[in-house]
């Protein structure tokens, strides 16, 4: 497969009478997105805001963070089996408009936490304060159960941007990048002397808020498969997971994927990549022994030398990080992972919940027990009782001043254990 | 049927106890939950579920749900190992922030995330 992916990149969004892109503005039509999103039944109300970098904003409960894009040329449609029909996507032209998201915030769950500080000491964990936000706050229907406003919240953003992206469609991209796979034996046939590296992306698959949807299937109910790295790119994977914020994948970040980003620029001088094996987390120990055995079968029956394995969640997810470390590892392949660490406050216990003696080289996405102070903002943007429910769910939890103390780990992707942050470990 | 539910959720205790024997622990805390878990693995259940299921922190929900084997056999070390790695973790958590004290809205929803992970995972094990 190969994609053309233009980047328009936009340098500050505004509400207007038509959404469009217009010298690197982003102009979008309120009502229109309101409208859009009320036609879900299941949706009370919806309002849209604006966050950009540097204002004085809190936003939470953050559900989903997602870019928006379109499909230019080639098959299928953005976010296949979602808001699109289903079709094979991943390659043509699909243009993103970098720098821009859309994303959701709705009290799914009273815990949801899920905090991005647009400015402060905050900010620096958190990508989305370096982008420009259409935020849609989403309040559902009087006794809606939890599994219907969780996927009422996910479709009304993946509408919004699909509607977002659309702005970008005959814009000229500001660069074009080329990535392509290619069938396997004609890979191999190109760089026959490079070593063939494969990324495993486990996705989050253990039921409700934990769930991730590849052409619209739930995760769980599919077993390990093979993945081009392009059709990450035109949204074939979606977020539904509304937990664990710090190591959350948003549907941005799928889109976004660093390791496949990064083996791509790779790809032809020292490695050859291969593509992605696509596989699940599950909470039933048999299902991760199945599906752990089958990643296994697949490096060794393609002749993987090397693979790159990320996870998301932690604590169970972690046993099949271990599981699948061990049997790409006995299936013949070197093995790396990439992972999140919970050492607690002094750094010193240990820091993932599992561990094997395979997993010997691992590249460290920083650690989410920091305590970290939370300055008061001069604006949220969220459900108006966020306060109380965040980080304490009691009153008294925050300072007086409207600040407070919490853990990393209660702000979205700050130790996303994909790599796309800034947080690491390193010996000295 | 070669199932034991071991739950502090009262949701899971309702929706099951009729087909599946469950154990449930009202007001037993997670790591009390777990300890019986350990003592059970202990006594040759073995572990069919993993005790830290879901990605909530184990210092942030109250509830667990796990199943274990009815029936004992041979000490499973495999089981003995994952729930000892969970105990550390979640004692690791505990320590470096405890539990807050949720209001009821809140606690129902962990509730239903518990129920809704436990739930898949019994309908992924068929007849056993």
């Amino acid at each position: 497969m190969r994609l053309e992916l233009g980047k328009i990149f936009i340098k500050d969004v505004q509400f207007g009478e038509k959404t469009m892109v217009d010298k690197g503005v982003l102009y979008v039509n309120k009502q229109e997105i309101i409208d859009l999103a009320m036609q879900d039944d299941r949706i009370k109300s919806v309002n849209v805001e604006l966050a950009r970098p540097g204002e004085s904003i809190r936003i939470a409960p953050v559900k989903d963070v997602i870019e928006p894009r379109v499909k230019v040329e080639g098959s299928g449609a953005i976010f296949p089996g979602m808001t699109n029909k289903v079709k094979t996507v991943g390659s043509g032209r699909t243009h993103a408009l970098v720098g821009s998201t859309v994303l959701t915030c709705g009290k799914i769950v009273g815990f949801q936490e899920g905090v991005i500080d647009m400015s402060g000491p905050i900010a620096k964990y958190c990508p989305f304060s370096e982008t420009y936000n259409v935020c849609l706050v989403i309040e559902p229907i009087d006794g809606i159960e939890t599994h219907a406003y969780e996927a009422a919240a996910r479709m009304a953003g993946l509408k919004a941007a699909e509607y977002v992206g659309k702005a970008g469609l005959d814009v000229e991209p500001d660069e074009v990048v080329v990535y392509e796979t290619k069938p396997l034996l004609e890979q191999i046939k190109e760089y026959p002397d490079l070593p063939k590296i494969a990324y495993v992306h486990m996705l989050q698959s253990q039921g409700l808020l934990h769930d991730t949807y590849y052409y619209g299937v739930d995760a769980k109910q599919f077993i390990p498969t093979f993945m081009y790295p392009t059709e990450i790119m035109d949204g074939a994977i979606t977020s539904g997971n509304c937990v664990a914020p710090c190591d959350k994948v948003t549907t941005f970040h799928h889109l976004n994927n660093p390791v496949i980003e990064d083996l791509y620029k790779r790809h032809g001088k020292d490695l050859n990549f291969v593509g992605v094996i696509l596989t699940n987390e599950n909470v039933y120990l048999a299902d991760k022994e199945r599906c752990s055995d089958m990643v296994g079968k697949l490096v060794e029956f393609l002749g993987i030398d090397g693979v790159l394995i990320t996870e998301e969640g932690y604590g169970n997810p972690d046993t099949d990080l271990m599981m699948n470390c061990k049997k790409c590892t006995q299936a013949g392949a070197k093995v790396v992972l990439i992972t999140d660490e919970f050492p607690g406050r002094d750094g010193k216990s240990q820091s993932v919940a599992d561990a094997t003696p395979e997993a010997d080289a691992v590249a460290s996405c920083g650690q989410g027990n920091l305590i970290e102070h939370f300055p008061a903002m001069d604006k949220v943007i969220g459900m108006l009782d966020y306060v109380e429910t965040m980080i304490g769910g009691y009153k008294g939890c925050i300072n007086p001043d409207g600040s407070f103390d919490a853990e990393l780990q209660i702000i979205i992707a700050s130790t996303i254990a994909n790599g796309y942050n800034k947080l690491t470990a390193r010996f000295y | 049927m070669d199932k034991l539910i071991i739950t502090n959720n009262s949701l899971v205790y309702e929706k099951f106890n009729r087909e599946i024997e469950t154990v449930f622990l009202d007001k037993s805390s997670l790591y009390q939950l777990l300890e019986c878990v350990r003592d059970l693995v202990y006594m040759g259940h073995s572990l069919y579920t993993h005790p830290l299921s879901g990605s909530i922190k184990p210092n942030e929900t109250p509830y667990k749900s796990v199943v274990i084997s009815k029936k004992k056999g041979v000490l499973d070390v495999e089981s003995v190992a994952i729930i000892e790695k969970s105990m550390d973790a979640a004692l690791r958590f505990m320590k470096n922030y405890p539990t807050p004290p949720w209001t009821e809205n809140i606690l129902k929803d962990f509730r239903t995330v518990d129920l809704s992970l436990i739930e898949n995972a019994v309908d992924r094990m068929g007849n056993i």
